[in-house]
């Protein structure tokens, strides 16, 4: 029975860590399982490396065990320790939870296995202590042992992953097996999409237009992995016979990851929307970057076409790097003499952008092929993404009249630049996802469109661009001063050179302020902003920020 | 397009219509037309009694000189799924207890079927459900241009000339025969067709020249259609026929032709058999022997005959002229005329290759065009209905 008792510490401090490591998956799951990433945010603080409240339980549970080191076996002393235990690891209230954890079978998996490492460390623990001279019937040993099994929780959750792998790789595989033998007994033509950014919004038009003369399959929000395209297939695509055409998109935070997507789907039509300095951090380099994109060209079949956004060099460098297929070049900056020099196949001119829309023309320049389009969609880069797929699109021959029409009913995709007005009049411009340089520039002017009122940005600032992170948010905090007429910014830390930016350029500081959450931000619009006013919510930032 | 896949076509034959046999040739004709290059063809034989077969065997005529073909080496049952998603065929397995049945993915269907169940709108509503593109007219074009009472009281309304007719059911005519002749012999002089409302080759067609005949006439078409329909016969007029082929706005019509067997009326044989190779060698002229103007006349109407019935694809249309009056009668719209007319547009330059590419692409066009209707519509009407407890029958819609 008292052996019982001086074991409840250890168990709640157990209960505690398997708390904690079901907790903790959650971040691991915003990290896509990458350890380094993950255990580099878990040590980015102290107070979420080692909590508090925990280390100082556990510290007084200790010294009360030193004190009554006479007594090292009464039952007081068990129930004192199992208090201390119980404040120790009642779990934290939770912050703002933007994303919370998805219960995948991937995560059950490495859930159990977590589950089980805690369990076995304990026991192990314990039993070393009973072997171990030194620290054999010491008071609070039991406890101890479970309060560092509570502090080694983040270690469960990565060697949980680890312990997973076997069995993950060999369902990875059938998994890849299956899809690409769905793949091929469907047999549709195969778009891919990538680039650093764009990826989604393309695909989206892309989906819209190719619909107007043929079933079109596009893979789902933002299901860019191979293991994601391979869900996608296996799920959607198993029993469609139906389909012509699969568009994918391609993410990639590593090279060689398009690869493996090409390998799986060999696109027929490779799209390169956008390269730039989003994800640097995850690819070291934009170098790297513009490698890990030229992956999908260089999976093109001799008849393939690469349809290139020929207004970003690095894209252009891609094209100059050699290809086997044939390329398709549009540029909505060039002007029609510099266009023709340089063999860019779809020009877009007369841009219109305003808040009701984009207005601008298309013309093929081989064949004087011209069409005027108009768009609810917001924003001048748009006009590149459109183009992306007016030019695909005329490849695959869809008529020009049936583009304009699905042109002219798109929607923006989620959160990308899209544009509602409140009950009370106030127009809200969501960009909540993922801004980038190209993006931010185009939501900001859209912005500024607003003459009816004031114009309110509330931006957490860019993440993941490196190196450059700091000359982007400077740069935006510029262009904020430029455009809008009250900024908050979201979060102390990461916004200081976008505080920095819209000081230097002379931005009335009194209308600027500093937050701590989005929920405090969107307060103070409900507070102030009224009929005429405008908001543009730029970027979301996931919660490990 | 960066890679053409080879399309492939279902081309549909046999059928339960008395035209069953005509079908067969027709359909064996389309699919030796198809180039193989670009081309995969997938046979779908109806069997007399409606069972669905498919299989290499049955693109060869030969298999069809005895009632055996199903259980040739190679042929299995199929059925044309309507779930849109198999866009296509589901095929039996052979025998073998681990065989799983296979979908085969059809990109456009071909009905070479004629008369019932084929021509009349019936299996083409089967290849709207499926969402598949197919050629020729659409399930209301197909329905209305097979029914010759209809047909004239449409294109009467399009101000295009028909033969009066007087139109009865079978009902009426066991019930009442007597108080009909009358009223037929009132309305017209001898001598007078007797025609099946629907059916097409001249089954059931009867030409009668006196009160006795005319009886045997009916009896005999109302056994193989429910309705009826009795018009005066033009001594002086000889029988023109006209393709037209399109969709749209874009149509166009062929050369045409003057059958020339009208003075002993066509016997179904005749129409079909004469020198054994099909439709090709019935004697007839063309281009027909009738003055440039009423050519052009009798294409204009045909076009516009044909857009009247929301015609798409091919058609021919048939025609009882009289040349020197300078008058035409537009007589029925055959929305899948035997053999494609392949006989006028070879002089139009069309080879039967051409001809069945054409019709292929007109089939994908109008599919095209369909799917620029929005066909799901989000609504809350369901989650309304369940709030409200239409579980209950309280709900009112």
């Amino acid at each position: 029975m008292l052996e019982l008792l001086q074991l409840a510490p250890a168990l709640i401090w157990l209960a505690g860590a398997w708390a904690r490591v079901y907790r903790l998956a959650r971040f691991y799951q915003i990290e896509e399982y990458m350890n380094r990433r993950f255990l580099r945010w878990q040590a980015a603080s102290w107070r979420r490396l080692i909590p508090p409240r925990s280390a100082t339980a556990w510290l007084a549970g200790w010294a009360m065990a030193w004190l009554a080191a006479a007594d090292s076996s009464s039952a007081g002393l068990s129930l004192a320790l199992s208090a201390a235990a119980l404040i120790a690891v009642y779990p934290p209230r939770a912050g703002e939870i933007k994303r919370g954890l998805v219960l995948t079978d991937r995560l059950k998996r490495m859930l159990a296995a977590s589950t089980l490492l805690c369990g076995l460390a304990l026991v192990a623990l314990l039993i070393l202590g009973e072997r171990v001279p030194a620290f054999a019937r010491q008071p609070g040993m039991s406890a101890s042992a479970g309060a560092l099994v509570f502090l080694l929780a983040p270690l469960w959750l990565v060697a949980g992953n680890f312990l997973a792998q076997p069995v993950e790789e060999t369902l990875r595989r059938r998994y890849l097996r299956q899809a690409a033998a769905t793949l091929g007994r469907i047999d549709p033509t195969v778009i891919g999409i990538t680039g650093s950014y764009g990826k989604t919004t393309t695909k989206h038009f892309l989906r819209e237009i190719m619909s107007a003369r043929y079933q079109t399959y596009a893979t789902p929000q933002s299901y860019n992995t191979l293991m994601g395209i391979s869900l996608a297939i296996n799920r959607d695509l198993a029993e469609d016979y139906r389909t012509e055409y699969f568009i994918s998109e391609m993410g990639a935070y590593v090279e060689g990851e398009i690869a493996r997507i090409c390998q799986l789907t060999p696109p027929d039509i490779a799209i390169v929307t956008e390269v730039g300095p989003q994800h640097l951090e995850r690819f070291g380099s934009l170098e790297n970057v513009k490698r890990a994109k030229y992956e999908l060209i260089k999976s093109l079949g001799r008849d393939g076409v690469a349809v290139l956004n020929w207004d970003n060099p690095y894209i252009r460098e891609m094209a100059a790097a050699g290809h086997p297929g044939r390329i398709i070049a549009v540029s909505r900056q060039l002007s029609l003499d510099e266009a023709r020099e340089q063999g860019v196949d779809w020009l877009a001119s007369e841009m219109e952008p305003s808040l009701r829309g984009l207005r601008f023309r298309a013309t093929h320049l081989p064949t004087g092929e011209s069409a005027l389009l108009e768009t609810p969609v917001l924003g001048a880069h748009n006009a590149s993404n459109l183009l992306l797929c007016i030019a695909a699109a005329r490849h695959e021959g869809v008529a020009m009249r049936d583009i304009v029409g699905r042109v002219r009913g798109l929607q923006p995709a989620e959160s990308r630049l899209a544009l509602s007005t409140t009950a009370s009049g106030v127009t809200i411009i969501n960009d909540a996802y993922s801004a980038n340089p190209q993006g931010i520039v185009s939501a900001l002017q859209t912005l500024g469109m607003n003459r009816a009122g004031g114009r309110l940005l509330i931006t957490p600032g860019m993440i993941e661009l490196g190196e450059l992170q700091e000359t982007e948010n400077r740069r935006l905090g510029k262009l904020a001063a430029q455009h809008a007429t009250d900024i908050i910014l979201v979060g102390a830390a990461q916004t200081k050179p976008i505080l920095e930016g819209i000081q230097s350029a002379s931005f009335d500081m009194r209308r600027a302020r500093v937050v701590d959450s989005l929920s405090e931000a969107v307060d103070w619009y409900r507070e102030n902003l009224s009929a005429g006013d405008a908001v543009l919510f730029l970027n979301d930032l996931p919660d490990t920020y | 397009m960066s890679r053409r896949r080879r399309q492939t076509v279902a081309v549909l034959f046999g059928g339960r219509s008395v035209e069953h046999d005509v079908s067969i040739v027709t359909g064996q004709q389309i699919m030796r037309a198809f180039p193989a290059e670009r081309y995969d063809v997938a046979p779908v034989y109806i069997t007399r009694d409606g069972r669905w077969l498919t299989g290499e065997p049955l693109r060869e005529l030969d298999n069809f000189t005895d009632d055996g073909v199903a259980q040739l080496d190679g042929v299995r049952a199929c059925l044309l799924s309507p779930d849109t998603r198999h866009h296509g065929l589901i095929i039996q397995p052979l025998a073998g207890r681990f065989r799983k049945s296979e979908v085969k993915r059809v990109d456009v269907c071909f009905p070479a079927l004629h008369g019932t169940h084929g021509e009349d709108g019936s299996v083409q509503g089967l290849f709207e459900l499926a969402d598949i593109p197919y050629v020729g007219c659409a399930t209301l074009g197909s329905a209305l241009s097979n029914d010759k009472i209809v047909t004239k009281v449409v294109l009467r309304g399009a101000g295009i000339s028909v033969l009066d007719d007087f139109a009865f059911t079978r009902e009426e005519w066991l019930a009442r025969p007597d108080e009909l002749l009358a009223g037929i012999q009132r309305a017209f002089d001898f001598p007078l067709f007797v025609k099946p409302a629907t059916l097409g080759s001249s089954i059931g067609i009867g030409r009668a020249d006196s009160p006795e005949l005319l009886r045997a006439s009916i009896d005999i078409a109302a056994n193989f259609d429910r309705r009826v329909l009795v018009e005066p016969a033009l001594a002086d007029g000889i029988e023109i026929n006209c393709s037209v082929m399109g969709f749209g706005s874009a149509c166009q019509a062929s050369t045409l032709e003057q059958p020339l067997s009208w003075d002993a009326f066509l016997s179904y044989e005749d129409k079909y058999l004469r020198g054994g190779e099909g439709m090709k060698s019935a004697d007839r002229l063309v281009p027909a022997p009738i003055s440039p103007s009423l050519t052009k006349r009798i294409q204009e109407t045909s076009v516009a005959a044909f857009r009247a019935v929301d015609g798409r694809g091919i058609a021919r249309v048939d025609y009882l002229v009289r040349p020197e009056r300078d008058e035409i009668y537009l007589n029925e719209i055959n929305s899948m005329p035997g053999s494609l007319a392949f006989y006028l547009w070879r002089e139009d330059g069309f080879s039967a290759s051409d001809l069945v590419e054409r019709l292929t692409q007109l089939a994908i066009e109008a599919h095209v065009e369909k799917r620029r209707n929005i066909y799901e519509y989000q609504t809350s009407l369901v989650d309304l209905a369940a709030r409200r407890g239409a579980k209950s029958g309280k709900g009112k819609a």
